[in-house]
């Protein structure tokens, strides 16, 4: 009930935080304006030219959806640090926490205010993810919940980074981190080009350390360009899925761990 | 003898910088009771250590050593938190919300039902004077009816302590009376209340007992009684002072001051019969004889006026 209520507020606090809807106009407008040379290629294509027209259409829809996806976790730790930081500079945090509430039930009311919103935004992308695949003359033949749930337990990741972050640095610092672990993340990945590069012994632990959002990716099982689900076994999906909910959780347990010996106080 | 509402025990707190290690000692070794049903004022000079103590209070603070117990239990313990009401100090709201719906809220984090509580709700707005705006963005309070929204809020639930930091503030003079009003009913009820003011008339006519702090020390702590009750000095109001008697009065050391509405002299209590009955023979009209009690002010003036000391 309680952590209920702190999500529901949080997530009411989002549809009002104008950093957020400011994000959220211009990325649309980036996605909107991409759309634009997408939907001209499309239109000069002849028969002449279709199979290299349709190449450049989808490879611009994997553009979009790829950019979508990523913002999509700078979103998520964003919204996190920016839940709990406010909290604290407003001074609001006082009068919750004065309430029979436990600080945990308070960071994971927040964590799941910032899920729901997740949710929301998932669900557009999924619908994005449709639309631009239509558009493109393709049919996603993918089950659904790939699409859906693997970009939640990403973001979920981020989310729980932040939120212990957020713990110990101010929000700007505490997203500034996050950006700069997802950048390094993508750079040890072992499908990175830039990975080669690194020497070996640097790479794997950092791999195994960052939040691998290549293996989390939905593209692992889908590539829009191609339009077609990778054959993948249960296991394969309830592993990788469980090491992103496990990373999750144990960085929310971290992040419960420090707010609990933090001050609350306005800051 | 019941257990104390509010206990702290050589409570001593240090706030340090993460980088430079400059330490700043908020609090030290303080120690004071507040029984349940007294309404105790915390006061002291700004930066004396207020804040730092209703913080550590309500479990937003560690202390770095010391015990507390509230109600009984640690702070911050939601059995404890259960039982009390808080309005901190310029309490902030989320803004987008309305009285209403900030009050649902807040029923909902006491883990309370929210449904069939419009009309608790109702009542207590119109207790503190908002009836009407309940529907109004608290975005468009001015600073006094946020105040008294705080206030309100903080009443939710029948808590049985009060911890009030800064009540009056941003209150008009009318709004301090109906605070002071209500906290005097709060008392009637049986409530405990621990509030911080700098408003010290205010506390004088509703507090029961007194913790006086400074740089972080307790320098007095008592029952109002204890306090401004031990005065050796008594004050007689006459309507005329006939000239004869004034060889006596600069015998008793009388002090004599003259007003519009009579001569006041005040004199040592040990004085005060052989002093009445001299000015009776001489013709005067005694009109009252009250012992002299020093105001909280003047109290909270001497202890940390000169920049006070430990007891």
């Amino acid at each position: 009930m309680k952590i209920r209520t702190i999500a529901f507020n949080t997530f009411g606090s989002f549809l009002r935080d104008k950093l957020i809807i400011l994000f959220c106009i211009v990325f649309a407008c980036v996605v909107l304006l991409m759309m634009t040379p997408m939907l001209a290629v499309k239109a000069m294509t002849t028969v002449s030219n279709a199979q290299q027209m349709q190449a450049m259409v989808l490879g611009i829809v994997a553009t979009i959806m790829s950019m979508m996806s990523g913002f999509g976790s700078l979103l998520a730790a964003w919204a996190a640090a920016d839940s709990v930081a406010t909290e604290m500079k407003s001074g609001t945090i006082l009068a919750v926490m004065a309430r029979p509430v436990e600080r945990w039930e308070f960071l994971l009311g927040k964590f799941l205010g910032v899920m729901l919103m997740m949710a929301i935004y998932v669900l557009l992308m999924f619908g994005l993810s449709y639309l631009l695949a239509w558009m493109g003359g393709e049919r996603i033949q993918s089950t659904p919940w790939v699409l859906l749930v693997y970009p939640m337990v990403r973001y979920a990741m981020y989310a729980a980074i932040a939120m212990l972050l957020v713990t110990v640095f101010h929000s700007v610092v505490t997203f500034g981190i996050v950006l700069g672990l997802s950048v390094l993340a993508l750079m040890v990945a072992p499908t990175s080009r830039s990975s080669t590069i690194m020497m070996r012994f640097i790479r794997i632990p950092l791999y195994q350390v960052l939040p691998s959002t290549t293996l989390l990716s939905e593209d692992r099982f889908l590539s829009i360009t191609h339009a077609s689900l990778k054959q993948v076994g249960w296991l394969d999906h309830a592993t990788t899925l469980a090491y992103g909910l496990d990373y999750a959780l144990v960085y929310l347990l971290l992040a419960m761990l420090s707010f609990h010996y933090r001050s609350l106080k306005r800051d | 003898m019941s257990n104390p509402a509010i206990e702290f025990r050589e409570v001593t707190k240090v706030y340090r910088r993460r980088l430079g290690g400059t330490e700043i000692c908020a609090l030290t070794n303080v120690s004071f009771e507040v029984s349940p049903g007294q309404v105790c004022a915390f006061l002291g000079p700004n930066g004396a250590g207020k804040t730092t103590g209703i913080s550590i209070l309500m479990g937003f603070l560690y202390p770095d050593s010391g015990a507390i117990r509230v109600l009984g239990y640690e702070p911050g313990d939601v059995r404890a938190k259960q039982q009390i009401g808080f309005v901190p100090e310029n309490f902030a709201f989320y803004k987008h919300l309305s009285a209403e719906k900030l009050m649902r809220f807040h029923f909902a984090l006491s883990g309370r039902p929210v449904i069939g509580t419009e009309e608790l709700i109702r009542e207590l707005l119109l207790k503190v004077k908002l009836n009407g705006y309940e529907r109004l963005k608290i975005a468009k309070y001015s600073r006094g009816m946020v105040q008294r929204l705080g206030i309100a809020q903080a009443m939710l639930g029948n808590p049985q302590l009060l911890v009030l930091d800064e009540p009056t503030s941003g209150l008009d003079p009318a709004g301090r009376k109906e605070v002071r009003d209500l906290m005097s009913s709060l008392k009637a009820e049986g409530k405990t209340i621990f509030l911080s003011s700098h408003l010290l008339s205010e506390v004088e006519q509703i507090c029961d007992r007194v913790v006086i702090v400074d740089r972080g020390r307790l320098v007095r702590s008592g029952t109002m009684e204890e306090l401004l009750g031990s005065s050796d000095r008594v004050e007689i109001v006459i309507d005329q002072l006939p000239h004869p008697t004034l060889p006596a009065l600069e015998e008793c050391g009388a002090a004599i001051e003259r007003g519009a509405h009579g001569v006041k002299i005040t004199v040592n209590t040990m004085r005060k019969r052989e002093l009445a009955e001299a000015l009776w023979a001489a013709g005067c009209d005694v009109i009252s004889i009250t012992p002299v009690r020093s105001s909280l002010e003047e109290l909270f003036l001497k202890l940390v006026g000169n920049g006070g000391g430990p007891v």
